[in-house]
């Protein structure tokens, strides 16, 4: 009797989750007191504006106390040619150091005084000021930004001071080998085009810029339209188009001789780099094949892909019961320290690797078995690969919207890239309709038979067999 | 997408970022960290790297820095692989020759294969004469008939033979007979010009040929064996 009760609970359950209707999910009381599905569909609303000059305004209202806004712009290292790469960096370095209405000196008071967080990064096709304070400071919060953006000092004497800085990062991050590793390998796979230029640029132009060099390059792409008011927590849209229309109405929009920058095409090459130092006690390798941008609708079965490769380090406690087989293989053969699955992409292209970190005696091992996983993903991916790479994908996407500065860099960069906001019901409709088969399909498009490029950096007395796997070669 | 991609495993972003906390000090002593010149040799930053240009070993597809590679890489590919195949199938088949010439080198050598013909000239057999000479180890019999003998040959018939042949079946050229000189029987040689036929005498058991080297009597089953020959021009036979 009990049996034949639990057996129809079961088979209610089963059949309450195959409909997959939000009210029927949340009949199942479960353990969480709202369903996946609910919460997905709860999410408030990204709302997007423009202003006259094509500025975009985005927000969304989490409810938190605290608020990030910041400003995301379409400029980057690729914006940058051979002569000028690394410019956008200095100008990072020098965004907080004063501006025409306040002092360095004041500006620091001003973002202390408020118990704010004044943060930037540059990268490749974007650049990001923004600022992190309570939901109430919002407005000030809008015009210390308009300031530091618009108005930005750039005395010649911070500037000096500023080189130093600069090339003692470049030091410093030459200790950072994955850095380095994967600099390297945009440097070669694109080599010659505008996205093989590092972020940080040469040691050169630290040392050679000048004042005029920085005011060219915000009067070139700090443009209206390329720029996105993005803010997210406690704050109201209408509030944050209001603050935009009065701080940002005066961004321009018009280039020098009608000179709008188009970002060509950027050539990938299959092709190899090895930065060799038996000094160093390990091996830091990425091979990447061409991917595809990120407006393309491959850009999630790959990323369910990636997520079934995965990723591991010495410290995972999940040793040889791991679900990656590449996981697996790398405890039980003890093929390396760390390896990982990654996709970077850009606007019209991308890399989609494999970074692992490995010593001397184990790199071949360790390349030939990451083709291997490679191979297996073209062809004998399985229905249970799949299912089990959507879940973590599905888990990492949403647990990595923990706070309201990742929410507005979502929000900032997914209107760069794509132009709106993408919601998470959305990725999550868009990660469940991938099957085996697209995966194959997908991975076999990119990865089976084309050229990678492969860049090495640290202790390689190695051949770095990459040639071994037949349908996986440099031509 | 980048940062998506970037925490997979925990990957610190792959955007170079940078968090300048207004905290940060003044440094002093900056302009000591600039050298004055740089000497060729020391790199001071893998930005420094510079990737050299390989545009002189490119495909022409390919050249273009600002065009996509995928375009091209479909036509590009399918010429390697062309190019490796054929190069392969020339390969194996110069590996298929030089390794037959290897082993052909066992077989019979040029001078043994020269024994295998004999050229004869005809117009040192006088009529009626029977030449012998040695042809693969063997006595061949070459014989100049007159014209009675011929039709004395092609008249006998054919009933009373113990191995039936008429003569135009053994001859190409009715005057010349050439015919293996080695007996049917147990394999003596006959004696030109003898026995009762006006042919050949086995002088072993008695066998008696004909003119045509057929056996006519005695213990001899067989005619005389014919072997291949032709006549490149008149004066000249090859035998074998």
């Amino acid at each position: 009797m009990a049996a034949s009760v639990c057996r129809v609970g079961s088979t209610m359950g089963r059949v309450l989750a195959q409909t997959r209707s939000p009210l029927l999910l949340s009949l199942r009381r479960g353990q969480a007191s709202v369903s996946y599905a609910q919460s997905l569909l709860g999410a408030p609303e990204t709302r997007l504006s423009t202003l006259d000059n094509g500025l975009r305004v985005a927000s969304e209202e989490t409810g938190h106390a605290t608020c990030t806004v910041g400003l995301w712009i379409s400029a980057g290292s690729r914006y940058e040619s051979e002569k000028t790469n690394g410019t956008g960096f200095f100008l990072e370095h020098m965004a907080f150091k004063g501006t025409k209405k306040h002092p360095q000196s004041a500006l620091e008071q001003r973002v202390d005084s408020l118990g704010a967080h004044l943060s930037a990064y540059t990268s490749r096709e974007h650049t990001a000021y923004y600022m992190k304070t309570l939901a109430k400071d919002l407005p000030q919060a809008v015009e210390l930004l308009s300031e530091v953006v618009q108005n930005c000092s750039l005395s010649e004497a911070e500037i000096e001071q500023q080189r130093g800085l600069v090339l003692r990062e470049l030091e410093e991050v030459e200790s950072n080998l994955q850095e380095v590793c994967l600099d390297l390998l945009h440097a070669t796979a694109f080599q010659g085009t505008a996205l093989g230029h590092s972020v940080l640029g040469p040691s050169n132009t630290a040392r050679n810029i000048s004042r005029q060099d920085l005011v060219e390059y915000i009067d070139s792409h700090y443009k209206a339209p390329r720029m996105v008011l993005a803010a997210a927590g406690g704050v109201s849209h209408q509030e944050l188009l209001a603050l935009a229309r009065s701080h940002f109405s005066g961004v321009s929009f018009e280039y020098e001789g009608d000179a709008v920058p188009v970002l060509p095409p950027c050539r990938f090459t299959g092709s190899e780099i090895r930065m060799r130092d038996d000094a160093l006690p390990l091996a830091h390798v990425a091979i990447a094949v061409e991917g595809p941008g990120a407006a393309s609708p491959d850009t999630v079965p790959l990323m369910v892909a990636n997520a079934i490769i995965g990723s591991y380090d010495l410290t995972c406690g999940g040793g040889k019961n791991m679900s990656s087989r590449l996981a697996r293989l790398a405890v039980e053969e003890n093929l390396c320290h760390s390896f990982q699955a990654f996709h970077s992409s850009y606007s019209d292209t991308g890399l989609l690797g494999i970074y692992f970190v490995t010593d001397r005696n184990h790199i071949d091992d360790m390349m030939h078995w990451s083709q291997n996983a490679w191979m297996n993903l073209c062809t004998t991916v399985t229905e249970s690969d799949v299912a089990r790479g959507k879940n973590a994908l599905k888990a990492t996407m949403v647990g990595q919207l923990d706070g309201t500065t990742p929410i507005c860099d979502d929000i900032g960069r997914h209107v760069l890239n794509y132009g709106r906001r993408i919601p998470l019901a959305e990725w999550d409709a868009r990660i469940d309709a991938v099957t085996p088969k697209m995966v194959r399909d997908v991975c076999s498009k990119y990865i089976y038979d084309k050229c990678p490029a492969v860049a090495a950096v640290g202790e390689s007395s190695f051949q770095l067999r990459f040639l071994n796997r037949w349908p996986v070669k440099v031509r | 997408m980048m940062t998506f991609a970037g925490r997979f495993g925990a990957l610190v972003p792959l955007l170079r970022g940078t968090t300048q906390f207004i905290k940060c000090a003044v440094l002093s002593g900056a302009k000591e960290l600039l050298p004055a010149t740089a000497p060729g040799g020391i790199r001071l930053a893998h930005t420094d790297i510079k990737i050299p240009d390989f545009t002189d070993y490119r495909r022409p597809e390919v050249t273009d820095p600002n065009k996509s590679s995928q375009d091209s890489s479909d036509a590009r590919r399918a010429f390697s692989y062309l190019f490796t195949g054929a190069t392969t199938v020339v390969g194996v088949y110069a590996a298929k020759t030089v390794v037959s010439q290897f082993v052909s080198s066992m077989s019979a050598s040029a001078d043994v294969l020269a024994l295998s013909k004999i050229e004869i000239k005809l117009n040192e057999i006088p009529e009626g004469k029977n030449m012998t000479f040695k042809w693969r180890g063997k006595p061949l019999f070459v014989r100049h008939r007159t014209e009675k003998e011929i039709a004395a040959e092609e008249a006998v018939n054919l009933a009373e033979l113990r191995d039936p042949q008429h003569d135009k079946d053994r001859v190409l050229n009715p005057s010349w007979v050439i015919v293996l000189g080695v007996c049917t029987h147990l394999g003596c040689v006959p004696i030109a010009n003898a026995g009762d036929f006006g042919g050949y005498y086995c002088p072993c058991h008695g066998s008696h040929y004909d003119a045509s080297g057929r056996i006519r009597k005695g213990p001899a089953p067989l005619n005389l064996e014919v072997p291949y020959y032709e006549f490149p021009d008149d004066d000249t036979v090859v035998v074998g």
